[in-house]
C-alpha cells in the first residue's frame, strides 16, 4: 500500500519530467536552436517517458500479485465455509450461484481490488502534484484547472443519479427481456406441440425491438455523464489554450510555461477519466465482494460437542414434541414424538408436501429443530448435527449423486481404501455386473456428468454398493429412493435393498406403499404432522389415515375390475 | 493470418458478417463518427500547439491567430459531441443487430424444437446462448468498431503525412502498422494459446466445482471435505500460473506499445526540427503542433491489443453458433383429413441417426377412433421414441406411422391440429395464466378459458388468486404443485381440442393419490378422444381399453387389462406392487 503510494508519487514526478522536458525541447526548437543543442532535453523526455510507462507496468505487476493473493484467500475461505455449512446452504442459494460466486464472483473481487487501489490512489495523487506545478508555472491557468475539477465531479454525480434511476428500471426490463428469450427457448417444445413455434419467432423480434427503443432512450441520458466528463475536460484544454495564446500575444507569459501547461493539462485529467471508464466494473466487483463476505460471515450451525458410539441394538433415539418451522413461508413439521430403539426399519409414509423431507433433514442433522427435545444414546441434544452421528449415516436420496469420476471411485466414495475384491463383491451384490461388463473400461470407466450417463436405477445401485462397502455406518436414511423408477426396476431394486438393511437402523421415506410391509415401524405424516405411528398391522387395524391410503390405491380395483 | 482463431471462425460465418452488411449505413455512420472523434481530439492539440507557438511570436494583430482560436474551440466542443453520438450510434446498431440475431437464433433452434430439451442439455445451452449473445455484442462494440476506427485513422495519418513528406508517410506507415496491426496480432497469437489453456482450466474448474458442490452431501457425510478443498486448491494453481504468464506478457506488450508511440513522437520531433526548425518562430510554430497531436491517439491505440486478444474468447461463441443448424424453409403441403381418425403403426422400426442399435424393432398397432391405449415398459425401452414417431417428429427408419393413410411426418406443424401431447414436465411460460392456457387456442374467450379451468378442477383455485386469470405464473409459481401444473396443461389441450391425445408419462413423480386424481380427471375430460398413454407403472391402468408392454423394442405383452389380469402372472405381480402389497 505505502509502496504503491510511493510509486504513484514517483510516477507523478516522471510525468512532470516528461511534460516539462518536452515543453523545454519544443521551446528550444521554436527559438531556432539546433536539435543537437537540445539533445539533453530530448533525452530527458525519452528517459522520463520510458520510466513512467515502465513504472506503470511495475505497479500493475504488484497489483496483480496482491489482488491475486487476496482473491485466492477469499476463495479458500468461501469454499471452506460452504463445505462447513454443507447441503443446507447449497439448497438455499443454489448450486449454480455458489459456483459462480466462487469462480466468477471472486474474479470480480480481484478486479475490484485492483481497480480500487490503482485508479483511486492515482486519482488522488497525480492530479494534485501536477496542479501544484501548474500553479508555479502560471497561477491563472492553475486556478482554471482547479475550478474545472469539482465541476466535473459535480456534473457526473448529478447526471449519474439522473441516469441511475432510469438505468435501474431498464436493467429490470433487460432481465425481463432476456428471461423472455430464455423462457421461449425453454418452452420451445411446448410451442411446437401447439403449432405456434414459427409464429413466435416474430414475437421475439418485436419484443427485442421494443426493448431496443426503450434502451436507447435510457442510454441517451446515461451516457450524458460520460459526455459531461468529456466535455469539461476537452473544453478546459481548449479554453486554456486560447487563454494562454491571448496572454502570450500580450507578452504576459513566455512560451515555455504555456506549452508546459498545455502538455500537462491532459495528464491532469487522465486519472479521473480512467476512473470513470472503469466505474461500472467496480460496481460489479463491489456487489460480488459483499456477496462473498455475506457467506464468509455466516454463523455456523450449532454442533453439539458430544461423542456417540456406533449404533447398537440397545441404543435409543427419542424425539419429544419436536417441531420445525421454515422461517420464510411458515410451513412447519410439528408434533414429532417418537422413540426409536435398536436396529429397526422405520418407514416414513406421506404424500407430497406432508413433511417427509423435513423429517429426514432433522434426522440427518441438516436442520435443527425450532423447539422440542432430542435424546440420543441417553444424551440430551438440541440438534442431530453431531459429527459422530453423521459419520455413521448412509444417506440415499431420490437421485444419488454420481460424481464425474470412475465407476470404481464412485462406488468406493465413502471407503476410498477398500480392496478391489471387495468392490467387485459389492458390484455383484447390488446387481451391477451387467453394467460393468457393458462398460468399455469396466470399473475404470468414467461416469457421471459429461461422461456416460447412468439410469436412475443404476445410480441407486451405486448408492447401495457404497452402503455395502461401509458396514461401520449403521444408520441408513432413504429419501424417496424409487419415486422416479419404473415399477419393474423398483421391484428388482427392492430385493437388493432389503438385505442391506439388516442390522442397521433404517429410515425409509417414500410414498410408495408396498415398502411398508417390510418395515418394523411406520410413521405416517400428513400436512406437516406426525399423524399416526405403529407397526403395519397396528396401523391397518387402527382404521385411520394409513388404512385409508391403502384403500384408496387398492379400491380402484374393486371399482373398475 | 490463418492462425488467428477468430478469422478462421469468420471464414464460414453466418452470425457476424451478415449483420455487418445488413445495417451497413448505420455502421458506416458509427465508424465515421468514431474517426471524427479522434480527429477532433488530435486536432485540438494540433491547433492548440500551433496557436500557442504563433502567439508567442507576439503578432501585432489578434486576427492573425483568429483561425487557430476558432478551430481550437470547435475541436474542443466537437470532440465530446461526436464521441457521444458515436456511442449512441454504435449501441443502437448493436441492439438492432441483437433483435435480428435473437430471431435468427430462435429460428435455428425451432426446427429441432421437440428434441431441444434432450439434445442440448437445457441448463448448459441456455446459459451459453445468452452468453453468446453478449459476447457477440462485445465483439462488435469492443473489437470490431475500435479496430475499424483505428484503421480509418491509420489511413488518414499515412496519407496525410505522405502528402507533406513521403518519407515521413512511409515511416508512419511502418510505425503505426506495428502499433495497429503487428502488436495486436502478436498478442492474439501469443496469448491466444494461453487463453485457450486458461479457458480449459476454467471450464474444468467449473465442471469440477459444480460436480462436487452438487455432491456436497456425500463429501460431508463421508467426512472428506478437507480432502476436496485441498484438491481444488491444487487444480486452481494451474490456472493461476497460466494467468500469471498471460499478465506478464500483457505488461511487456503494453510497455512495448508505449515505446512505439514514443518512437512516433521522437521521429516527429526530429523531422519537425529538420523541416521547420533553425530560426526563431515562423515555420517553427508547426513543430509543437505536429508533436502534440500524437498524444490523444494513445487512448484508441492502447486498447487495440486487448481488444484483439479478447476475440479469442468470442471465437468459441462464434463456433458454437455456426454449428447450429441453418434455418430451412420447408413448406408442408396442406393436409385436410376428417373424422374418423385412424392411426396405424405398421412394422415400425427406428434407429437413432449415427447409432447402430435399433430402438424399435417392428411395432404394429392399430388405434381406432376413441380407443384408449396404454403403452408400458421400462425407462429406456423406447416408449418416448415411439411417441415422437407417432407425432411425426421423427421419421421411421422402416415401416410407417399413418393417420388416415398419410404418414404423420408429412404433416409438419399441422399435426398439432390432430395430435395433442401432454408430457412429463409441462412447461408454463413466464406470463399470465390466461396466456398460458390460450396457447391451446389464441382466440379463446375468457369464458372458454374459465370453462376448461372448471373442467380440469382448477377454477376455484384460480378464482381465489387476487388477479385471477391475469396472475403471472411465476408469482403463483411455487403455489402450483405438480398435480396443478398437469391440470393446467390439460386445460390447454382441452382448448386445443385435437382428436388424438398423447400422454407421455404425464404423472411421473406425483404421489399415488395425486396421480390417481390427475389420471381420473384426464380420463374423464378426454372421453371420446383417442388416447395414447405412455406410463411406467400400472396405477389407473384399468381405465384403458388396451395395454401394450414394450420390451427390447418389440411388443412383449398385449391385451385388455381384464384379460391380462386373468392370464398374465407378470402383470399381476406388477399390479400388486403398485397397489401397495
Amino acid at each position: 500500500m505505502i509502496k504503491l503510494v510511493g510509486l504513484y508519487v514517483l510516477q507523478a514526478f516522471l510525468i512532470l519530467g516528461q511534460g516539462l522536458s518536452l515543453a523545454a525541447l519544443l521551446t528550444g526548437l521554436w527559438q531556432g536552436h539546433s536539435l543537437p543543442s537540445q539533445l539533453y532535453w530530448l533525452s530527458g523526455f525519452i528517459v522520463c517517458y520510458l520510466f513512467r510507462h515502465g513504472l506503470t507496468e511495475v505497479g500493475n505487476t504488484w497489483l496483480d500479485q496482491y489482488s491475486r493473493t487476496a482473491a485466492q484467500n477469499f476463495r479458500k475461505q468461501l469454499l471452506k465455509k460452504v463445505f462447513e455449512l454443507g447441503p443446507a446452504i447449497v439448497q438455499r442459494e443454489g448450486t449454480g450461484n455458489m459456483v459462480t460466486l466462487a469462480l466468477d464472483g471472486i474474479k470480480e473481487v480481484e478486479n475490484y481490488i485492483q481497480l480500487i487501489y490503482s485508479k483511486v490512489i492515482s486519482m488522488m495523487i497525480i492530479p494534485l502534484i501536477i496542479l501544484i506545478v501548474c500553479f508555479c508555472l502560471d497561477w491563472i491557468s492553475g486556478v482554471v484547472m482547479l475550478l474545472v475539477y469539482p465541476l466535473i465531479v459535480l456534473f457526473m454525480i448529478i447526471l449519474g443519479y439522473a441516469a441511475k434511476a432510469k438505468a435501474d428500471r431498464q436493467f429490470a426490463a433487460f432481465q425481463v427481456l432476456s428471461n423472455h428469450f430464455i423462457d421461449s427457448l425453454r418452452g420451445i417444445d411446448t410451442l411446437k406441440y401447439f403449432g405456434l413455434s414459427k409464429k413466435y419467432s416474430r414475437s421475439i423480434y418485436r419484443s427485442s425491438e421494443r426493448f431496443r427503443k426503450s434502451t436507447m432512450s435510457v442510454i441517451k441520458v446515461a451516457m450524458l455523464s460520460t459526455f459531461a466528463l468529456d466535455f469539461f475536460t476537452t473544453l478546459a484544454i481548449a479554453i486554456l489554450a486560447v487563454f494562454l495564446g491571448l496572454r502570450l500575444i500580450n507578452g504576459h507569459l513566455l512560451l515555455f510555461p504555456a506549452l508546459a501547461i498545455l502538455i500537462l493539462a491532459p495528464e491532469y485529467f487522465l486519472p479521473i477519466r480512467n476512473f470513470a471508464s472503469d466505474y461500472h466494473a467496480t460496481l460489479n466487483g463491489k456487489n460480488s465482494f459483499h456477496a462473498v463476505l455475506r457467506i464468509i460471515n455466516m454463523p455456523l450451525p450449532k454442533q453439539p460437542n458430544i461423542s456417540l458410539h456406533q449404533w447398537q441394538a440397545n441404543d435409543q433415539l427419542v424425539l419429544k414434541d419436536v417441531k420445525f418451522a421454515y422461517p420464510d413461508d411458515g410451513s412447519e413439521l410439528a408434533g414429532l414424538d417418537l422413540t426409536v430403539s435398536g436396529n429397526q426399519k422405520i418407514g416414513i409414509i406421506g404424500m407430497s408436501g406432508a413433511g417427509k423431507t423435513t423429517l429426514i433433514n432433522l434426522l440427518s442433522g441438516f436442520l435443527a429443530p425450532t423447539s422440542g427435545q432430542i435424546n440420543i444414546q441417553k444424551q440430551s441434544v438440541d440438534t442431530l448435527n453431531i459429527k459422530d452421528w453423521q459419520e455413521q449415516i448412509l444417506y440415499i436420496p431420490q437421485t444419488p449423486y454420481i460424481f464425474a469420476d470412475t465407476l470404481r471411485n464412485n462406488i468406493a466414495f465413502y471407503t476410498p481404501n477398500v480392496s478391489e475384491e471387495k468392490i467387485k463383491e459389492a458390484v455383484h451384490v447390488v446387481g451391477l455386473d451387467n453394467l460393468v461388463a457393458e462398460l468399455p473400461k469396466g470399473l475404470s470407466t468414467m461416469i457421471g456428468n459429461g461422461h456416460r450417463a447412468l439410469s436412475g436405477g443404476q445410480a441407486q445401485r451405486i448408492a447401495l454398493a457404497r452402503a455395502f462397502l461401509d458396514p461401520a455406518r449403521k444408520v441408513m436414511i432413504f429419501d424417496e429412493p424409487t419415486a422416479h423408477l419404473d415399477i419393474e426396476t423398483e421391484l428388482e431394486l427392492k430385493q437388493r435393498m432389503i438385505p442391506l438393511m439388516k442390522n442397521r437402523l433404517v429410515f425409509f421415506a417414500t410414498h410408495r406403499l408396498h415398502w411398508m410391509k417390510q418395515m418394523d415401524y411406520i410413521l405416517v405424516l400428513k400436512d406437516g404432522k406426525l399423524l399416526e405411528q405403529g407397526t403395519y398391522q397396528q396401523l391397518l387395524d387402527q382404521q385411520g389415515y394409513f388404512n385409508e391410503l391403502m384403500q384408496q390405491t387398492q379400491g380402484k380395483e374393486v371399482a373398475h375390475g | 493470418m490463418g492462425k488467428i482463431p477468430l478469422l478462421k471462425a469468420m471464414k464460414h460465418d453466418r452470425w457476424v458478417k451478415p449483420f455487418l452488411k445488413r445495417y451497413k449505413w448505420t455502421l458506416v455512420l458509427a465508424i465515421t463518427l468514431g474517426i471524427i472523434t479522434f480527429i477532433c481530439a488530435s486536432g485540438l492539440m494540433f491547433t492548440a500547439g500551433y496557436l500557442i507557438s504563433k502567439s508567442a511570436t507576439m503578432p501585432f494583430n489578434i486576427l492573425l491567430v483568429y483561425v487557430p482560436i476558432v478551430l481550437t474551440r470547435a475541436f474542443g466542443i466537437f470532440r465530446p459531441v461526436t464521441n457521444y453520438f458515436e456511442r449512441l450510434a454504435s449501441h443502437n446498431w448493436v441492439f438492432k443487430m441483437t433483435s435480428a440475431f435473437r430471431k435468427k437464433l430462435y429460428d435455428s433452434l425451432e426446427q429441432d424444437a421437440v428434441f431441444f430439451n434432450s439434445k442440448y442439455r437445457i441448463g448448459d445451452i441456455l446459459g451459453l446462448l445468452s452468453e453468446d449473445v453478449a459476447h457477440i455484442q462485445n465483439l462488435y462494440l469492443r473489437t470490431i468498431f475500435p479496430t475499424l476506427v483505428a484503421f480509418g485513422l491509420y489511413a488518414i495519418i499515412v496519407i496525410g503525412m505522405g502528402v507533406i513528406s513521403p518519407l515521413m508517410g512511409l515511416l508512419m506507415l511502418i510505425l503505426f502498422g506495428l502499433i495497429i496491426i503487428a502488436i495486436p496480432v502478436w498478442s492474439v497469437l501469443v496469448n491466444g494459446a494461453r487463453q485457450q489453456l486458461e479457458k480449459q482450466y476454467t471450464n474444468t474448474l467449473y465442471a469440477d466445482l459444480t460436480d462436487n458442490i452438487m455432491g456436497i452431501t456425500d463429501w460431508v457425510f463421508a467426512g472428506r471435505s478437507a480432502e476436496y478443498l485441498s484438491y481444488h486448491d491444487q487444480s486452481e494453481q494451474h490456472l493461476l500460473a497460466s494467468q500469471k504468464a498471460m499478465k506478464r506478457f500483457e505488461h511487456w506488450r503494453d510497455f512495448i506499445l508505449q515505446v512505439m508511440i514514443l518512437l512516433v513522437v521522437v521521429s516527429l520531433i526530429l523531422w519537425g526540427a529538420a523541416r521547420f526548425g533553425g530560426h526563431w518562430g515562423g515555420s517553427a510554430n508547426w513543430i509543437a503542433a505536429f508533436v502534440l497531436c500524437v498524444f490523444p491517439l494513445d487512448e484508441v491505440l492502447s486498447s487495440l491489443p486487448t481488444a484483439a486478444q479478447q476475440t479469442n474468447v468470442y471465437t468459441d461463441s462464434l463456433n458454437r453458433l455456426n454449428k447450429l443448424p441453418q434455418p430451412q424453409l420447408t413448406v408442408a403441403k396442406d393436409i385436410n383429413i376428417t373424422a374418423p381418425y385412424n392411426l396405424k403403426v405398421k412394422d415400425l422400426k427406428y434407429r437413432y441417426p449415427q447409432t447402430e442399435q435399433m430402438v424399435l424393432r417392428g411395432i404394429n398397432l392399430n388405434i381406432k377412433p376413441g380407443e384408449k391405449l396404454a403403452i408400458l415398459g421400462r425407462s429406456g425401452a423406447g416408449k418416448s421414441t415411439l411417441a415422437s414417431l407417432i407425432r411425426g417428429d421423427r421419421k421411421p427408419t422402416a415401416g410407417s406411422v399413418t393417420l388416415n393413410g398419410i404418414p404423420t411426418d408429412e404433416f409438419g406443424d399441422q399435426i398439432s391440429d390432430y395430435i395433442g401431447i401432454v408430457h412429463q414436465s409441462p412447461y408454463l411460460f413466464n406470463t399470465t395464466i390466461l396466456n398460458n392456457i390460450r396457447l391451446g387456442n389464441e382466440n379463446a374467450s375468457e369464458e372458454q378459458v374459465w370453462e376448461v379451468l372448471k373442467r380440469v378442477g382448477l377454477a376455484s383455485m384460480v378464482q381465489r388468486l387476487p388477479k385471477g386469470l391475469h396472475t403471472m405464473v411465476d408469482e403463483a409459481g411455487l403455489r402450483f404443485s405438480g398435480g396443478e401444473r398437469h391440470r393446467l396443461s390439460l386445460a390447454r389441450i382441452l382448448l386445443k381440442d385435437a382428436p388424438i391425445i398423447l400422454l407421455d408419462e404425464p404423472t411421473v413423480g406425483l404421489d399415488p393419490l395425486t396421480e390417481e386424481q390427475v389420471i381420473e380427471t384426464f380420463m374423464e375430460q378426454l372421453k371420446g378422444k383417442t388416447l395414447i398413454w405412455i406410463t411406467h407403472h400400472l396405477q389407473g391402468i384399468e381405465m384403458m381399453d388396451q395395454v401394450v408392454f414394450i420390451e427390447n423394442g418389440t411388443i412383449a405383452m398385449q391385451g385388455s387389462p381384464v384379460d391380462l389380469q386373468k392370464t398374465n402372472q407378470h402383470y399381476r405381480m406388477l399390479k400388486l406392487a403398485d397397489e401397495g402389497n
